[in-house]
């Protein structure tokens, strides 16, 4: 994870949380009737904001881009290849299981 | 384009140039809306048009549906008590919702056919969309309709077999 030079002003990341606040709220009201395949799109469209108001305010964690790399690429599947979209979220997983037991390891040697 | 051509080509859009709509698209999305039909000629729907970019943020806020960053937005409105006042019960629990799927194909291929992209949108939270427009008691958004120019090329279109759509003369004959 590394710290980056914050580049919009605090009212702007202000504004940027409450996007992401009303986004997540609305979502979770809407599923209730809408179909179940949207469940995983929102959650991810959730992630990708919580991530950019991050790095908006600063924070940045250039693994985690390797690791969502999978989902971004079969993102259009949401919808049309549910098994495809959810394998996708499968290899991401995994690829953040690695991450975290490399990370376990670095931290052991230290 | 003939009629045909731009029912064939239409694809929805979730991305958008950051540009405004001209008024003679504008206006032609009005003249579409007044010239689509509605059951009994009732005529009780109410559409916003909604092109202020404050406005359009706040509804994008609460509308998780809408992607990208439309230079419009349309908020079709049904109006029950209009509704049953002047087309009957029938057109109060079911022919206003009709009358408002009619007008949304008329606003998205009058949109297309001005070179503007365009995408119905459910997945919004009625009552914010209903206080953020000032909407009266009787009045509810019902559907979305983002416009603007597509920054992306369209993907091609996903449909069922036509004999899976489509019978002839009885259900299930082709």
């Amino acid at each position: 994870m590394t710290s980056m030079e914050v580049t919009k002003t605090k009212e702007e990341i202000l504004e940027h949380l409450r996007d992401y606040v009303a986004y997540t709220l609305t979502s979770a009201k809407g599923l209730y009737r809408e179909p179940y395949s949207y469940g995983p799109m929102r959650l991810m469209d959730s992630l990708e904001k919580a991530l950019s108001l991050l790095q908006e305010a600063g924070i940045k964690d250039e693994n985690l881009d390797q690791v969502l790399s999978s989902i971004r690429k079969e993102r259009w599947r949401a919808m049309t290849d549910k098994e495809g979209f959810a394998q996708a979220i499968d290899t991401s997983i995994l690829e953040l299981v690695n991450l975290s037991i490399d990370s376990k390891k670095k931290e052991e040697c230290i | 384009m003939e009629v045909i051509d731009v029912i064939k080509s239409r694809r929805s859009t979730r991305s958008f140039e950051q540009r405004p709509l001209p008024n003679e698209v504008i206006q032609d999305i009005e003249s579409a809306i007044l010239s689509s039909p509605s059951g009994s000629n009732a005529q009780e729907s109410h559409f916003v048009v909604v092109q202020d970019q404050s406005q359009i943020h706040l509804i994008k806020r609460f509308a998780p549906g809408l992607s990208g960053n439309p230079a419009a937005i349309v908020v079709l409105c049904s109006n029950g008590t209009a509704a049953l006042e002047q087309g009957g019960i029938d057109t109060s629990e079911v022919l206003r919702f009709v009358n408002l799927g009619i007008a949304a194909s008329y606003i998205i291929l009058a949109a297309h056919s001005n070179g503007v992209g365009n995408c119905p949108v459910r997945s919004f939270h009625g009552p914010s969309i209903k206080r953020i427009l000032e909407l009266p008691n009787n009045v509810d958004p019902e559907l979305l309709i983002s416009l603007g120019y597509s920054d992306t090329p369209p993907r091609p279109k996903t449909s069922k077999e036509k004999q899976e759509v489509i019978s002839h003369d009885k259900y299930g004959s082709n």
